[in-house]
């Protein structure tokens, strides 16, 4: 696809000049730029910026049980909320709505977080993105219960899909999202997923993520949020696809005295390969940032995380600290824990621990001795390595959900 | 009933540093059922928990010689699991902490792995059954509620590892230095917990170093482990002697060539 094209097909999808602008730019930087390299994690050989085409299709229909927010494919199938939230000024609305009625709002808000300069998967996904949705909670409004986004990749048909969930919390709002993906069919498609989270000063939001995408797609995610002054985002990511996925989790700590705690809990099985960033950068003065990942691999597949935690020149008074744990289930199985520590400032705590094993034997010895199944016993042991995260994802639905994604992953050996 | 025999039972480890072997069990005999309680006493480093452990199936013992049979049938080549489901149970010198599971959690899963899906414990038998043990060994209910030994102290472990007794009701128990670190009310509790498994359906093999325990769970047979042998068994009064002669007194009697540790060199 030129960009003629890609104009033509922007132009008939009625979007805004200033959406094509972004997509043109992005275009133009696929060419010149590369894609990320990670630390001890080769991907550049993936399928991830072949798929290069803009279409809309109609969704087929399904049996899918729709939450709050549906999306299937590029499609939204489901919209109901709390009469209350519409009154009150929240939006969740398609992205592709929210550039045509709120152009203004968009071109200040979109693309500001994570660039389209980043990288070959940024601009890529800039210039074809092809779904997505913007959440904007106002101004000292607290949404009492979690807003849950179910999106669906759609493998029933051959397209991949380029999603963008862009969130503005306002000024001392509060807020918790659930994003649950997953995924019909089994057609190979790429999936690029991306999240862009705005927490304005002294806002609290909670982001849960559970990825649930199945085998036949690759997966790039990038989710990132920039955290200004005493804000505060948790990240809770259950990285449970069954394909082979990079990706990204972002706090950019901008404002004094913001904090994110960024839990990521990672399963992987049969061949998969999983390379995943946990990143935060600490740029305010007194800002939290402390990132707690617990990896399980399975079988012959590879999971390797990097705990990335930055403290910028000037960020007096800062803490990061980090955990990295992976827990070795199989010979044939390849894992990494890498803390990554860049320290740019004297008057700062910073701390890191890793470990990659097997599961302990004394521990598994005691279960057994009580007679209980070896399988049984694993899953137990399992359960009580992932506990301190667990015990981190606020809603007690998504830490239930993952613990049975995690046993059916543990199960179907 | 239920009969447990170690016949001429030789028993190696290797060591990680040297990567030599060592033979620890040099030939034991012993014989207990159901119905009889019996303890094993003997010096430091002597073999009696790699005996407790190689009966109970952990990595790491090679059994070079010899047997081990259940009611007349080979476990050596079960695992674990399965030696535990068919009615052994071993309260361990050093237990295991389980982060993330429950202590009652585990107890349940503990009691139902031994039952078929069709009759599973309901939760109303468990309370039940969990309470009324918890009060005969004095503890707390909120212990059930922690993880599994993490942060216990050392006697609470012991008492732990009694309640999973109670709750799992074997058919043979080793006890391995279950009085070690127990204040004097604790071994009374503990004790009074061993006794009410007493029965004909129960029977125990208590690894001591104290003959005061022995007091309170007053054994059928002692045996006197040296060396990685059983050198001598005897009645209760055989713990009385050696509690006032230590065991170099035995070892020469016997005519033995054994080093032990309180030899003045
Ligand atoms: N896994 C092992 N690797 C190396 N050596 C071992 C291992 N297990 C036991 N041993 C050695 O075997 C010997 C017997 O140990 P064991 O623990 O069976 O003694 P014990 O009679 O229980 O002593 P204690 O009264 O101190 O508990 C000791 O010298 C010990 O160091
Ligand atoms: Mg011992």
């Amino acid at each position: 696809m030129n960009e003629q094209e890609l104009k033509q097909i922007s132009q008939a999808h009625n979007e805004p000049a200033a959406l094509w602008d972004i997509r043109q730019k992005a275009f133009q930087l696929i060419a010149k730029t590369k894609l990320p390299t990670m630390q001890r994690f080769s991907y550049q050989d993936w399928p991830l910026t072949t798929e290069n085409d803009l279409s809309w299709l109609p969704p087929k229909p399904s049996n899918i049980q729709p939450t709050q927010f549906t999306l299937l494919g590029q499609m939204v199938i489901n919209h109901t909320f709390p009469e209350e939230w519409q009154a009150k000024g929240v939006r969740v609305m398609d992205m592709f709505q929210a550039w045509h009625d709120d152009p203004t709002t968009m071109t200040k808000y979109f693309a500001k977080v994570i660039k389209p300069s980043e990288s070959k998967l940024t601009a890529f996904h800039y210039a074809y993105m092809n779904s997505g949705l913007i959440i904007k909670v106002p101004r000292n409004m607290e949404l009492k219960a979690p807003l849950e986004l179910n999106l669906i990749q759609d493998n029933r048909i051959d397209g991949g899909l380029n999603s963008h969930v862009l969130v503005i919390a306002g000024q001392n709002s509060s807020c918790s999202i659930l994003q649950h993906w997953s995924s019909l069919g089994k057609q190979v498609n790429t999936l690029n997923s991306m999240v862009e989270v705005i927490a304005e000063p002294g806002s609290h939001v909670n982001f849960s993520a559970l990825d649930e995408i199945g085998v036949s797609s690759t997966v790039t995610f990038n989710r990132r949020a920039l955290i200004k002054r005493d804000a505060e985002v948790n990240w809770a990511v259950g990285m449970m696809n069954d394909c082979n996925t990079v990706g990204d989790i972002d706090a950019e700590l901008v404002g004094d005295g913001s904090q994110a705690h960024s839990n990521m809990i990672g399963v992987t099985g049969h061949q998969q390969h999983v390379g995943i960033n946990n990143r935060v950068t600490n740029r305010g003065k007194h800002t939290l940032g402390l990132i707690n990942q617990r990896g399980v691999i399975n079988d012959q597949s590879e999971l390797i995380f990097n705990g990335i935690g930055q403290i910028i020149h000037g960020a007096h008074g800062s803490q990061a600290d980090q955990q990295n744990r992976v827990l070795v289930m199989s010979e044939q199985a390849r894992g990494d824990a890498n803390p990554i520590l860049l320290i740019d400032e004297n008057d700062v705590e910073a701390g890191h621990a890793a470990s990659v094993g097997p599961v302990d034997p004394h521990q598994m010895y005691y279960l057994m001795s009580r007679g209980i199944p070896r399988k049984l016993a694993e899953q137990m042991v399992i359960r009580g390595f992932l506990g301190p995260v667990l015990d981190n994802i606020p809603s007690a639905n998504v830490r239930q959900h993952m613990i049975n994604i995690l046993e059916r992953k543990l199960k179907n050996e | 009933m239920a009969k447990l025999e170690v016949r001429d039972l030789h028993v190696s480890v290797k060591d990680e540093e040297s990567k030599s072997t060592k033979e620890i069990l040099k030939g034991v005999n012993l014989t207990m059922q159901t119905g009889e309680i019996h303890a094993i006493m003997g010096p430091n480093g002597t073999g009696k928990s790699t005996l407790s452990e190689t009966i109970m199936g952990k990595s790491g013992y090679h059994v070079t010689q010899g047997d081990i049979l259940l009611d007349g049938q080979s476990i050596l080549d079960m695992p674990v699991d399965e030696r535990a489901r068919r009615g052994l149970f071993l309260a361990m010198q050093y237990p295991a902490e389980v982060p993330g599971v429950t202590n009652a959690e585990f107890l349940r899963v503990a009691i139902n792995a031994r039952r078929d899906q069709d009759h599973q414990i309901s939760v109303m038998d468990f309370l039940q059954k969990l309470d009324r043990n918890l009060s005969l060994l004095d503890m707390k209910e909120s212990m059930t509620e922690r993880y599994l030994n993490e942060g216990f102290s050392g006697g609470e472990k012991k008492r732990n590892e009694i309640l999973q007794l109670l709750m799992i009701e074997p058919k043979i128990a080793i006890l391995d230095e279950i009085d070690s670190g127990l204040d004097i009310d604790a071994l009374k509790v503990v004790s009074k917990g061993v006794n009410s498994m007493r029965g004909k359906d129960f029977g125990a093999l208590i690894i001591t170093h104290y003959q005061r325990l022995l007091n309170y769970i007053v054994p059928d047979t002692v045996h006197v482990m040296m060396d990685g042998r059983i050198v001598k068994n005897g009645g209760p009064e055989l713990a009385k002697k050696l509690e006032a002669e230590g065991y170099t007194g035995l070892r020469d009697e016997l005519g033995l060539d054994i080093p032990l540790v309180d030899d003045d060199q």
